[in-house]
C-alpha cells in the first residue's frame, strides 16, 4: 500500500496515454458484459416466449409440410391432452409489397385459452373472439408498433392463399413476441367462397395436464401418425422456439469469439504502452534500483500499475455496459416496446466481477513482459547507457 | 570504511575487452571526503559502482563498511545499498512526479518505518540541505542547485554511512557547484559521513581529503586534498 502513491502518481505522468489506455480497455469490457448477457438473455427470452407442458406437433419433413386437419381431433383424443388447437399460417400483409410484416394464424377459437391459458388473455377479449367470426387478437407489441387499437378493423392480404381478409380487433394478447390470431372457419370460409380446399393444418397445440406426461404423450402422438400420409414430430414448445434461437445462438458465438479476438488486441495494445512506458523511464527504474529498491520490488510497483489501470478501466467498463443494459430496460419497458425482449439482457452480478477480473489479468498480462525486462535490467549497465 | 584489494573489472563491447579497472587497491577511512579524478574512461564511475555496489569486479575483493560485497546476492547488494549508501547524481535523477519531499522519503519506503516516520525523516533531511520551504515542489520547478540539494537530501535520509556522488557539479554553474562541494563536506563534516565522489571540477580538489587519480583502469596517485592540507595547515 505504501507504493500505492508511487504508482497512482506514474500513471498520471502521460494522462492522455493512460486515458486512451483506459478507454481501449472500458470498451472491450464493456462490449464483454453485453455479449456475456446473450446466452443468459436467450435463456431468458425463451422460458418467457415458451410453457414446459404445451408441445407443438407438425410434419416431420418441416414446418412448412402440412399435415391432414383431421389430425386435430385424434390429438385432442390422446389421454393427458387437455385441449388442442391447430394453427394455419395465413402470411397476411398489409402491404403484399412489402410482404409479411408480423406473423399471422389462423386457429381454433375452441380450446384457445385453455391450451395458452399462461398468456392472461381478457376473458372478455376471448369471449369477442370466439362470439365473432371475424375477430382478431393481436400482440400489443404488434398494436403498438402500427398504432392499432381494439376496435380497429384492419385487412390483411394472404400471400399463402388466394383471399384477402379483414378483421375486428377485439383484444390484445400480452406478450412481447408479435403475434396476430383469428378464426380458422373464417378463412375456410373465405376459401369455400374462392372454391379452394381447406382440410389441412400446419402445428397443432397441445396442453398436456402434468409436465410429468409431457414426454409419454408426445410419444404416443407420433406413435398415432407413424405410419399415417403425414408422419409427425412433436417437441414441446421450448424446444420448438429452441430451435429458431439455435441459428441465433451461433451468430452469439461468432460474435463471442470475435469479441475475444478483440480483447486479446486490447492485450496487445495496453502491453505496447507499458512498454512505451516502462521504456521512457528506465534511467528512473535503474535510479530506484540504485537507491536499494529489489527487482522484485520494481516489478511489483510496474505489474500494479498496469492492473491498477486496467483495473479502473475495466470497473468503468463493466459500469458502461450496467448501465446501458439499464437504460435499455428502461427505455423497452417504457414505450419502447420493439425492444421488450431486451429486458431479458442483464448483465449481473456475476457478469461484473468476471469482467473486472478480466480487465485485471488484462493489465497484469500487458504489463508482466515489460516489468519482468525492466526489472531484470543491470544499474550499472542503465546508468552507463542512459546518464 | 573501504577496502579494495586488486579489484579488476572487465568489459566486452563486441569483439573487445575493455579494462575498466585493472588490480586497483584503495582504503578509504570512515568520515573522508574523497574525490576521484582522471580523464573519461579512466574507470573511475566504475570504481563507484563497484564500491557502492552496483557493479561487480570480475576479480578482487570489495569491503565496504564491513561488509563483503563479493559474496552478496543481487538483493543483499539491494539491503546493502538501501542502507549503507546513499546516491548523487550528475543529472539530479528526481522522480518528475513527485514532490521534493517525496522525493526525499522514496528510500524510506524501503524501510518499516511508518508515515509519519518517514514524512519526519524526509522533512529533517530537507532541512539539512536547506529547502525546507521547497517541499512541496515538483522538481520542474526547482531549479538544477535546488535538484541537486534534493537529490542529496535523499542521498542522507537514511542515514547511509557512505554517500557517492557522480559528477554532483557536472550539470551545474560555478556558484551551485561550490553550493554542493560544501555541502557534501559538511555530511562528512558535522554529520560523520564517508563521501566519495566521481568529478573532472578541479575547483573540487579544495573541498575534498583525499585526491585519488586514475588513468585507464589503473590507479595512478593518491594524494591529500585541498581540505585535509587546509587542516594540515591549521594544525601546524
Amino acid at each position: 500500500m505504501k507504493y500505492l502513491p508511487l504508482i497512482w502518481r506514474n500513471l498520471g505522468r502521460n494522462p492522455l496515454r493512460s486515458l486512451l489506455t483506459a478507454a481501449a480497455i472500458a470498451l472491450a469490457i464493456a462490449l464483454v458484459c453485453i455479449l456475456r448477457t446473450m446466452p443468459a438473455g436467450l435463456d431468458a427470452v425463451l422460458a418467457s416466449a415458451a410453457a414446459n407442458t404445451r408441445i407443438s406437433t407438425h410434419n416431420e419433413a418441416g414446418i412448412v409440410y402440412s399435415m391432414p386437419y383431421a389430425y386435430l381431433a385424434k390429438v385432442r383424443a390422446v389421454p393427458g391432452v387437455v385441449s388442442a388447437i391447430s394453427w394455419n399460417w395465413f402470411g397476411g400483409a398489409i402491404d403484399v409489397t412489402k410482404g409479411t410484416e408480423f406473423p399471422n394464424f389462423a386457429v381454433d377459437p375452441d380450446g384457445f385459452a385453455e391450451v395458452y391459458a399462461d398468456w392472461g388473455l381478457d376473458p372478455k377479449a376471448f369471449e369477442d373472439f370466439r362470439k365473432y367470426r371475424d375477430a382478431a387478437l393481436v400482440g400489443h407489441t404488434t398494436l403498438e408498433k402500427y398504432r392499432w387499437k381494439v376496435g380497429d378493423v384492419v385487412t390483411l392480404q394472404s400471400t399463402v392463399f388466394p383471399v384477402s381478409l379483414s378483421f375486428r380487433i377485439v383484444g390484445s394478447i400480452p406478450t412481447s413476441t408479435p403475434s396476430f390470431y383469428f378464426q380458422r372457419e373464417y378463412l375456410a370460409q373465405a376459401l369455400s367462397a374462392a372454391g379452394v380446399p381447406f382440410d389441412t393444418t400446419g402445428m397443432i397445440w397441445s396442453r398436456i395436464d402434468d409436465p410429468d406426461r409431457v414426454a409419454p404423450v408426445m410419444r404416443q402422438i407420433d406413435e398415432m401418425f407413424h405410419n399415417s400420409e403425414a408422419i409427425t414430430s412433436t417437441e414441446t414448445e421450448v424446444s420448438f422456439v429452441g430451435n429458431f434461437f439455435s441459428g441465433l445462438r451461433q451468430l452469439v458465438t461468432i460474435i463471442q469469439i470475435v469479441a475475444a479476438l478483440v480483447t486479446l488486441c486490447i492485450v496487445f495494445i495496453a502491453a505496447n504502452t507499458a512498454s512505451m512506458s516502462i521504456r521512457e523511464r528506465v534511467g528512473e527504474i535503474a535510479i530506484l534500483k540504485a537507491i536499494g529498491f529489489r527487482k522484485q520490488t520494481i516489478f511489483s510497483t510496474l505489474l500494479a500499475e498496469a492492473g491498477l489501470l486496467a483495473l479502473v478501466a475495466g470497473i468503468a467498463g463493466a459500469a458502461t455496459a450496467w448501465v446501458l443494459t439499464k437504460m435499455l430496460q428502461h427505455y423497452a419497458s417504457g414505450g419502447g416496446p420493439q425492444l421488450g425482449p431486451l429486458t431479458a439482457f442483464v448483465v449481473s452480478n456475476v457478469i461484473l466481477v468476471q469482467a473486472i477480473f478480466i480487465a485485471f489479468f488484462i493489465g497484469i498480462l500487458s504489463g508482466w513482459v515489460p516489468a519482468l525486462g525492466a526489472s531484470r535490467r543491470s544499474v550499472a549497465q542503465t546508468l552507463r547507457e542512459v546518464f | 570504511m573501504i577496502d579494495l584489494v586488486n579489484v579488476s573489472r572487465l568489459y566486452h563491447r563486441g569483439a573487445d575487452e575493455i579494462h575498466a579497472l585493472e588490480r586497483v587497491s584503495l582504503h578509504v577511512e570512515r568520515q573522508r571526503f574523497v574525490a576521484l579524478m582522471g580523464p573519461s574512461g579512466s574507470g573511475k564511475s566504475t570504481l563507484l559502482n563497484v564500491l557502492a555496489g552496483l557493479d561487480r569486479p570480475n576479480s578482487g575483493e570489495v569491503t565496504v563498511a564491513g561488509q563483503r560485497l563479493n559474496e552478496m546476492s543481487e538483493d543483499q547488494l539491494a539491503e546493502f545499498r538501501a542502507h549503507t549508501v546513499g546516491f548523487v547524481f550528475q543529472f539530479f535523477n528526481l522522480i518528475p512526479v513527485l514532490s521534493a519531499l517525496e522525493n526525499v522519503e522514496l528510500p524510506l519506503l524501503l524501510t518499516r518505518l511508518g508515515k509519519s516516520e518517514r514524512r519526519q525523516r524526509a522533512e529533517t533531511a530537507l532541512r539539512v540541505v536547506g529547502l525546507s520551504d521547497r517541499a512541496d515542489h515538483r522538481p520542474r520547478e526547482l531549479s538544477g542547485g535546488e535538484q541537486q540539494r534534493v537529490a542529496i537530501a535523499r542521498s542522507i535520509v537514511t542515514d547511509a554511512e557512505l554517500i557517492v556522488a557522480d559528477e554532483p557539479t557536472g550539470d551545474l554553474d560555478a556558484k551551485n557547484a561550490e553550493e554542493i562541494l560544501s555541502l557534501l563536506q559538511t555530511l562528512r563534516r558535522d554529520f560523520g559521513k564517508t563521501v566519495v565522489i566521481v568529478t573532472h571540477d578541479p575547483r573540487a580538489e579544495k573541498w575534498v581529503d583525499e585526491v585519488i587519480h586514475l588513468d585507464k583502469g589503473v590507479l595512478l596517485e593518491k594524494r591529500p586534498g585541498g581540505a585535509a592540507r587546509g587542516a594540515a595547515g591549521a594544525a601546524g
